[in-house]
């Protein structure tokens, strides 16, 4: 982080949030499909068991609706989508003063700590990603604006699964 | 700034609830005279026996589409049929090389939804001109009558093939009486009960 | 894909992860403050979010700029997606990123932000690999394109209205909240 530049403040989140929202809606008109993350997550997922043994990956029901013989993961359009995420999220953080090598936690909370909580939170989240075809921008965000029940079910249950365990997480928070 | 998103959401939306659907008011152009030489030339209907040849031969592009209320459709339906009720027609996606027949229970709201097709620029259009009751008659309960002609009996061979493959009871019987249907006959029944 | 419809995902991605990132959402710290109801940001960005794309996408097909029908909507499947969205859910408290984010984090040089990524990965990994016998529950429930104007007999339009209104009565509920700490 270099030093005597203090990082931008972050825009107020009703505009973000229309931002957002114009995001959503171009990919809508460009590309006739909204936003998502976790579908990536399984196109790579898919492409590693690919790459260990096709013929497994092309019988897993899960796997061979992400890979197989000539669909190429690096083509996929969520994968490309997270790719440019990915950059879009460190060129505004660079513009903004905002990189830095940071394990985000808790006063109380050690990295290693904190790392667990993240890869296990993360697989749980994997879990219920998988089973809810997809995840807070491909469901809760993309098929919320589109009205579709099962977006909007996920989105109030995973609400409510993260409220109900908020108590037990507060302390790391301090 | 946020006050002013806030106002709009709220008057887009409000206006949303009033507009109802989010699809533009579907627009169509009628030439009267080309659509009424069509009619005239009894090329806007197909028979029944044709649109079952058409689907036993899995015609290229054959879409049957049955415009009654969903729970008639679920009642009894045509083989290869698919439901577009008649308010939903204006919705619906037709591909240019699509060959759509119409087909409701008498065959009017067919009809009818013949001409809706056409206005909005469908070209290989046809509707099934007795309906529903046509199919049951012609294909699946076909008549030989017992005074049949041996050209009638020949026909007749092609007209049971095609109703055995759809599970239909050809039969033999009295030809119906003449001119049961004649237009005249119901006037005067209609004169005589009066308007 | 050629070299244009690889252009539109990249781009689509790129103004996806700036937008999440202006709003501070790739920040665990930021995020979790919507779950101990200190910062109410993740509401107020998602909502703004749905209400945008929403009223957009409606106007858009009510003037004839675009097919609605013709993109794509997520199908609905009841009960795994109400499952899944618990343990995500969790997962979400847990870890306080979720997919989009933690790539934006990660992409940011926060450390979290990576093992996030990588505990999603595992996850989905494992998941796919047990799927057989998940198959079924997986499965189950679905109801096909399912909206919410058919399940309370409104028209599309009411029911964006409703989730306007809801919208907003949900940010200036947010605002009163914030305002007494």
């Amino acid at each position: 982080m270099t030093a005597g530049s203090e990082p931008a403040r972050y825009a107020d989140p009703y505009l973000a949030g229309v931002g957002l929202g114009l995001v959503l809606l171009a990919s809508y008109v460009v590309a006739g499909r909204g936003l998502g993350a976790s579908g990536a997550f399984a196109s790579a997922a898919g492409g590693l068991v690919q790459a260990v043994s096709p013929a497994y990956a092309a019988a897993n029901g899960y796997f061979s609706r992400y890979v197989g013989p000539g669909v190429s993961v690096w083509q996929d359009w969520l994968v490309l989508e997270i790719i440019g995420a990915c950059f879009g999220g460190w060129l505004s953080a660079r513009l903004a003063g905002r990189v830095r090598w940071e394990a985000e936690r808790g006063a109380d909370v050690t990295i290693p700590a904190r790392l667990m909580f993240a890869v296990l939170g993360g697989a749980a989240m994997g879990i219920g990603a998988v089973l809810a075809r997809g995840c807070t921008s491909g469901q809760a965000l993309t098929g919320g604006a589109l009205l579709s029940v099962g977006s909007w079910i996920f989105m109030l249950t995973a609400f409510a699964g993260a409220y109900a365990l908020s108590p037990l997480i507060r302390g790391a928070w301090r | 700034m946020t006050r002013g998103l806030a106002a709009a959401a709220l008057l887009l939306g409000g206006l949303a609830g009033i507009a109802g659907q989010p699809v533009a008011t579907a627009r169509g152009e009628i030439d009267v005279n080309h659509l009424a030489s069509t009619i005239a030339r009894e090329r806007d209907h197909v028979d029944a026996i044709d649109l079952a040849r058409w689907i036993r031969d899995g015609k290229q592009g054959l879409r049957v589409v049955d415009v009654r209320p969903p729970a008639q459709f679920e009642n009894y339906r045509l083989p290869a049929a698919e439901n577009i009720p008649l308010d939903k027609l204006g919705l619906a996606v037709f591909a240019p090389s699509d060959t759509v027949v119409l087909y409701s229970g008498g065959g009017a709201h067919a009809a009818q939804a013949w001409v809706l097709l056409r206005a909005l620029g469908l070209r290989q259009v046809f509707f099934l001109s007795g309906g529903l009751d046509e199919w049951v008659n012609d294909v699946m309960r076909p008549l030989l009558p017992d005074d049949a002609t041996p050209g009638e009996k020949a026909a007749f061979q092609s007209t049971a093939g095609i109703s055995r493959y759809f599970g239909g009871t050809p039969r033999t019987g009295p030809r119906p009486a003449a001119g049961s249907t004649d237009g005249t006959d119901a006037a005067a029944r209609l004169k005589r009960r009066g308007c | 894909m050629t070299g244009s419809s690889l252009f539109v995902p990249l781009t689509v991605g790129l103004a996806f992860g700036v937008a999440l990132e202006r709003a501070g959402l790739g920040s665990a710290r930021k995020l979790i403050g919507q779950f101990t109801l200190t910062d109410f940001t993740v509401f107020k960005v998602m909502f703004s979010a749905i209400v945008t794309a929403m009223l957009g996408s409606f106007w858009l097909g009510r003037l004839g700029l675009i097919d609605l029908s013709a993109v794509y909507v997520p199908e609905t499947y009841v009960l795994p997606q109400a499952i899944g969205g618990l343990v995500f859910g969790i997962g979400f408290v847990v870890s306080g990123l979720c997919p989009g984010t933690s790539c934006v984090a990660a992409a940011s040089g926060r450390i979290d932000g990576l093992a996030v990524v990588g505990g999603i990965f595992v996850g989905i990994l494992g998941t796919g690999l047990a799927f057989p016998s998940i198959q079924s529950f997986y499965d189950s429930t679905s109801r096909g394109t399912w909206l919410l104007p058919d399940v309370f007999h409104l028209s599309y339009g009411a029911a964006v209205l409703v989730i306007v209104l809801i919208a907003l009565g949900g940010f200036r509920l947010v605002e009163y909240l914030e305002c007494r700490p």
